[in-house]
């Protein structure tokens, strides 16, 4: 690897911190605004359900979001606080589909202490000011004047300096705010303050509430007419008003986090606590008056971080430790007394606290299993590269030539029979009345030879290719109607068909188009090529999905793809595809309203045109490889959207995704033929055609990553794989709360790794808990080993002082201890070393030998060690040398001398950076990740010229991710295909809490040059939503600098590049000196990293 | 009941309340059943399945100028609050005696700081060529008091300036006097 790296995300940020609920896209429209970190998602409010419409990516960690409607305006704006110290409001202008930039600025102070209990954002309710509380003791006002702009912004000293929430209150003459906060003895209260915006300072608001709950957290206020606010403890509930009203009720207790009103005359509220419930909170009043408050139990959802009411009874919960889900409020409880019905779940990975790469298939292809979720939701989840195909029912049978589905009529939804081809027979399955597929007849078709083609033809009938004939047979009789024979002396080698149209080529170059027409088969045009045909297909793109215009051909000879025009078989276009592999299958298809020709070799290359439909035009050329066997292309749909399937020895699904064609492996290994088979009993299913086997499997979500979830009930902390005993181990705890203790327990848990089926558990000490846990192997021993090691966190201790290295062999699927070793503290890190164990223990490394005792156990014995950290709290190995992440040191490096067995510093780096990951790139660069969301390189200088130089870590790459990094794991997400140049370079997987997985590739020089000059002519082209600046959210950020980012790139900006209009593209072409297309490929071939 | 009659009236302010179930409550359905009635609605997520597969995101890339419009980048006021408070007493103060006032005995320990300021510029001013020194002491000149430019802020001296296009370069008394100048 090198220091030149691209940093790029595979798997976006899914963790939920807020969302609301406003006419954001337009009056009428009902939006949901998601933050999920550095997005914004925009979903739109649908009878049928929630309609995604915008993904948008924020150049900063987003801190508060919040719509707003200013005054005079029909519909609302979305106001963006990050976390560094930036805002922007945003307006949609439905026109243009753009988002506006209303009014943004940078809201920072150059003195001030940030606040610790998070940044808190709010909107006068009456909009006449935007309110800011982002240090300790400064409330910041942006004003608002009365045609709904914003004025210069000013702070007004708040005396109270451990804010817990700010909230404005409703129907105040004067915009009033709410404070809670804690004292300096630990006693909680709120406050009311009037902004006075002349004056430019606070006066004492109209009312206080002295000791409340100690655990009040949480602030809501109440709209107009009722007014006033409810404020939210751990034990109780309290309402409080100007007038002097205060209601409290009792809870059971527990942390409420997140509130979503569901009345807007705010008498209805719905409470997330921190186990996952649900609780409707009523305010019972009469006229304007509040006579009570009620709480009651609504059932268990995700752990709730953001709740919002959307409409008719159904709510969003966004959640950061769990998948965000859509649940539906019920009116009866069911059986086990909840109301709530989930109807949907957001996948979640966030918080990911560790992970492992997994090569089952030794392919070079990782997927990553993590250790996802918290809490109750705490799960492993297996995430991979590829659609995944799952297996309803499978039959063997031997040498299928073809498949083809057929309906039982031209307007049944569902298919029903199913045609499979042999070398010299034809058979028939269809679906009986006990949705089994069972052998029948269609006594019109020809069932003792291969057929050629089969197609559900216009009134009701069926159409079906051999290599003598074209049989016309009805629907309702099964028999024949009409035929059309091929000439004495030729059979039909090719054929395609539609509903209403036939094309086939015989030997002899002979093109042959047919129609139906009145029950007929009409020869309407016939051809003669130069050279024979290989492949063709009449495919409907245009309007009328029963014809087409176009005829797409494939040639021999002179290796060419040809488009002919119908009726009258017109070459329109010749497009020779040059080198000598001939086309093997051609597919005119639409996706996303897009035209392509999709032509795929014998040596399973593929390349894609986009087709005019009209003119039949082929445009944009593009060439990939997807296997190395002779594809077939398929069209199939799955709900509601055209894919092609491409059956070859990797078989490969290409869909659409922003107007850009994406390929997608498949978990199956090699795929002869494939058709849509949607049947009620399989809904959306493919019939597939394997090696001696024919199965029936529906397919999964068509996206890149696929993602299974194993729910664990517990938090994952720790994970490892390990090949030989083909299994994975975890550590894992579990909370439990009873009536009044809270307690944890802490396991090792045996998983197989290909069912993932639990195999064995050993539960660890009370207050011991797992640390790290690797396997590996020691010198003079052939066995494989877990090793993990433990700290016990005794509570009254600020550090542990004691921690164990439990060494376990699996036996038959069991963890069997081995050894067990005790330590003087936490064992934060183990690394296999030399055939030696490496361990890091408080600010100790420590390398332990692994010593056979005359009883003929083993045991382990201390080596040497190296002193001289803060906490050492993640190491990474590499021949003799270690590099140690500190607690607050930065990185450094280490060496073992064999000779003297010791351990001796070599190098560190000099600045205070609390790490939170590292990883050795190569033997001379390590990669880093710090607690304030940074990514940083250094470097081994061992040819400088001093002993201090040497002995410092030089910092060469510096880079904002503003994700905080939990772990990095060498491996890759997609197959590795060792001819591709993309294959030899060197990737880094990283996984934070916010659910990414990303990838870090380290790039030759001049490539890194090349993309280096790309970016910054996007960052031209490409605009910050809300104008933020792209160069300030990358460069490197922390309390002590700020520096520019270096020696990295955002692949997710330069990716962007395919996702830009044609004339931007050009434009950016034009910019850098280089043609679109070359451009084009050269992100293209980057985004096959991840 | 009283709060479930004013959460159905909540849900019909929602705009149209197409679902208004029955709203008696249901006999044994659990506590919350009967808070449960009446859920706000406006017509969506009506139709009896709720889909889940309406489409996918379009990743949003940002080709447009996403400037905002003038005067709408948002910028904190730098002076002190403590300073600031003072200022803004003092305008009030001034308000109310309407400009009637003399140089009280509290500014003038003010003016004699400028006056220092002022010798140890003087070169500078000199350069200026016009009249300058004494004028600093005059009280009241066409526009504002000497007192009134002491109490802006160093930024409002300066948009004051540009409006005179004049320079907005120096400290505020080079600022105040340049002002007079041109006033004067």
């Amino acid at each position: 690897m090198s220091v030149w790296n691209y940093v790029v995300t595979a798997h976006k940020p899914t963790s939920v911190s807020h969302s609301c609920v406003g006419n954001f896209t337009s009056p009428n429209q009902l939006n949901l605004i998601i933050a999920k970190c550095t997005r914004i998602e925009i979903h739109l409010l649908t009878p049928q359900g929630l309609q995604p419409m915008l993904d948008v990516p924020i150049y900063g960690r987003i801190a508060t979001i919040e719509l707003f409607r200013p005054h005079n305006e029909t519909q609302d704006f979305l106001f963006i606080a990050t976390e560094r110290y930036k805002f922007c409001v945003l307006q949609w202008d439905a026109e243009k589909s753009e988002l506006l930039t209303r009014a943004m600025g940078d809201v920072s102070d150059r003195i001030g202490r940030p606040t610790d209990n998070g940044q808190i954002g709010i909107i006068d309710p009456d909009c006449r000011l935007i309110g800011l509380h982002l240090y300790d003791g400064l409330f910041k006002v942006i004003p608002f004047d009365n045609k709904g702009q914003l004025k210069e912004a000013f702070n007004i000293r708040l005396e109270e300096l451990q804010v817990l929430d700010i909230k404005f209150l409703h129907g105040c003459v004067k915009p009033t705010i709410v404070v809670l906060y804690q004292d300096n003895k630990d006693a909680r209260h709120v406050k009311t303050y009037e902004v006075a915006l002349k004056d430019k300072d606070f006066v004492e608001g109209p009312w206080s509430q002295n000791n409340l709950d100690n655990g009040a957290g949480l602030l809501i206020p109440v709209p107009a007419p009722l007014g006033g606010v409810i404020i939210i403890g751990e034990e109780t509930i309290v309402y409080c008003n100007a007038n002097a009203t205060f209601k409290a009720i009792p809870i059971k207790q527990s942390i409420i986090r997140a509130y979503g009103r569901v009345d807007p005359d705010g008498s209805r509220y719905l409470l997330g606590d921190n186990t996952g419930t649900l609780h409707l909170l009523v305010l019972t009043h009469e006229r304007e008056r509040v006579t009570g408050l009620k709480v009651e139990y609504l059932g268990e959802t995700s752990i709730a971080s953001s709740i919002s009411y959307l409409d008719n009874g159904v709510v969003y919960v966004g959640s950061r430790f769990g998948d965000s889900q859509l649940v539906k409020l019920n009116l009866q409880a069911d059986a086990s007394g909840s109301f709530v019905e989930v109807l949907e779940r957001y996948v979640n990975l966030g918080p990911i606290v560790d992970f492992c790469v997994v090569d089952l298939d030794r392919q070079g292809q990782g997927q990553v299993v993590t250790c996802s979720g918290a809490f109750k939701d705490g799960s492993l989840r297996v995430v991979r590269n590829g659609i995944g195909i799952n297996e309803q029912a499978s039959v063997e049978l031997q040498g299928i030539k073809g498949l083809w589905s057929l309906k039982s009529s031209f307007n049944d939804p569902y298919d029903m029979y199913l045609v499979v081809s042999f070398i010299s027979e034809t058979r028939f399955l269809a679906m009986n009345i006990e949705d089994e597929l069972e052998e029948t007849e269609i006594e019109g078709f020809d069932a003792q030879t291969q057929t050629l083609f089969c197609q559900n033809a216009i009134n009701d009938h069926l159409i079906q290719v051999t290599a003598n004939s074209v049989r016309l047979v009805s629907c309702t009789s099964r028999e024949l109607v009409d035929q059309w024979n091929a000439p004495a002396g030729f059979s039909v080698n090719v054929a395609s068909a539609n509903a209403s149209q036939v094309l086939l080529a015989t030997g002899g170059g002979h093109l042959v188009y047919l129609e139906i027409r009145d029950a007929k088969l009409v020869e309407v045009k016939h051809a003669q090529l130069e050279h024979e045909i290989s492949c063709l297909d009449l495919n409907p793109i245009g309007n009328n999905p029963q014809y087409s215009s176009l005829a797409a051909v494939g040639m021999w000879t002179d290796i060419s793809v040809r488009i002919f025009s119908l009726p009258d078989l017109e070459l329109i276009r010749k497009e020779n595809l040059g080198g000598e592999i001939v086309p093997r299958s051609v597919l005119l298809c639409t996706l996303e309203g897009v035209s392509y020709l999709l032509c795929a070799l014998g040596d399973g290359n593929l390349f894609s045109f986009l087709l005019n439909a009209c003119t039949g035009e082929l445009t944009d050329r593009k060439k990939v490889s997807l296997g190395t066997q002779p594809i077939s292309l398929r069209t199939f749909s799955s709900k509601g959207t055209t894919h092609v399937f491409a059956s070859s020895d990797r078989p490969t699904v290409i869909y659409s995704s922003n107007k850009k064609l994406l390929y997608s492996n498949v978990n199956l290994k090699e795929v002869n033929h494939m058709c849509p088979f949607n049947t009620a009993a399989f809904p959306d299913s493919l019939a597939i055609a394997k090696e001696g086997e024919l199965s029936i499997g529906t397919i999964d979500d068509i996206q890149k990553l696929h993602i299974r979830t194993i729910p664990l009930n517990e938090q994952a902390r720790r994970i490892c794989h390990q090949e030989q005993s083909r299994t994975l181990a975890f550590c894992s705890f579990k909370y439990n709360q009873t009536s009044m203790e809270e307690s944890e327990t802490h396991y090792i848990r045996l998983l197989d790794h290909q069912t993932f089926e639990f195999l064995s558990t050993y539960p660890l000490d009370q207050y011991e808990c797992g640390c790290s846990i690797i396997s590996c192997s020691f010198a003079d021993d052939n066995n494989v080993y877990y090793c993990v090691g433990t700290a016990y966190v005794i509570p009254e201790e600020n550090e542990p002082t004691k921690g164990r290295i439990l060494v376990f062999a699996v036996e038959d699927g069991r963890l069997q201890l081995i050894v067990e070793k005790e330590t003087k503290g936490a064992v934060y890190s183990l690394n296999a070393f030399n055939g030696k164990l490496l361990a890091a223990i408080n600010q100790k490394i420590q390398l332990y030998k692994w010593m056979l005792r005359d009883d003929g156990s083993h045991e382990l014995q201390s080596e040497c060690g190296h002193h001289g950290h803060i906490l050492a709290l993640y190491t990474q190995t590499r021949g003799d040398f270690i590099v140690v992440g500190d607690l607050m040191k930065s990185i450094s490096l280490l060496v073992y001398k064999h000779e003297e067995s010791a351990i001796e510093e070599r190098a560190r780096d000099y600045n205070a950076n609390w790490m939170t990951a590292v990883e050795m790139l190569d033997d001379e660069a390590y990669i880093g990740a710090e607690n304030s969301y940074n990514l940083f390189t250094v470097r081994k200088n061992s040819d400088a010229a001093t002993d201090d130089e040497r002995a410092r870590l030089e910092v060469v790459g510096e880079y904002h991710l503003g994700e905080f990094v939990n772990r990095f794991r060498h491996g890759s997400l997609v197959m590795r295909l060792p001819d591709s140049e993309i294959g030899q370079i060197p990737t880094v997987i990283f996984g934070t809490i916010n659910g990414v997985i990303g990838i870090i590739a380290s790039l030759p020089h001049d490539q890194y040059m090349f993309l280096e000059k790309l970016q910054s002519t996007l960052v031209k082209f490409i605009k910050g939503v809300g104008n933020l600046s792209h160069e300030q959210w990358r460069s490197f950020h922390n309390d002590k600098k700020t520096a520019e980012a270096r020696n990295f790139l955002d692949g997710d900006l330069i990716e962007s590049f395919l996702d830009l209009s044609r004339c931007k593209m050009e434009e950016v072409s034009k910019a850098m000196g280089v043609p679109v297309e070359e451009l084009s490929k050269r992100v293209e071939e980057l985004t096959r990293l991840h | 009941m009283a709060a479930e009659e004013g959460s159905g009236g909540g849900g019909g302010g929602g705009g149209g309340d197409r679902k208004s179930s029955p709203a008696p409550t249901k006999p044994g359905g659990g506590g919350a059943a009967k808070f449960l009635a009446g859920m706000p609605s406006r017509g969506n997520f009506s139709s009896g399945s709720v889909s889940s597969s309406l489409g996918g995101f379009r990743v949003y890339v940002c080709e447009h100028s996403t400037d905002p419009p003038e005067g709408q980048i948002i910028q904190t006021d730098s002076t002190n609050i403590l300073i600031r408070h003072l200022q803004l007493n003092k305008q009030k103060s001034e308000a109310k005696d309407s400009g009637s006032r003399t140089p009280g005995e509290t500014t003038r320990g003010k003016r004699s700081a400028a006056r220092s300021l002022d010798v140890n510029n003087s070169a500078k001013r000199a350069n200026l060529g016009t009249s300058s020194g004494s004028s600093v002491y005059d009280e009241t000149i066409s526009g504002f008091s000497q007192h009134t430019l002491q109490s802006f802020t160093v930024e409002r001296l300066r948009a004051l300036l540009r409006q005179s296009g004049l320079s907005t370069k120096g400290k505020k008394d080079e600022l105040i006097a340049r002002l007079r100048e041109s006033q004067g």
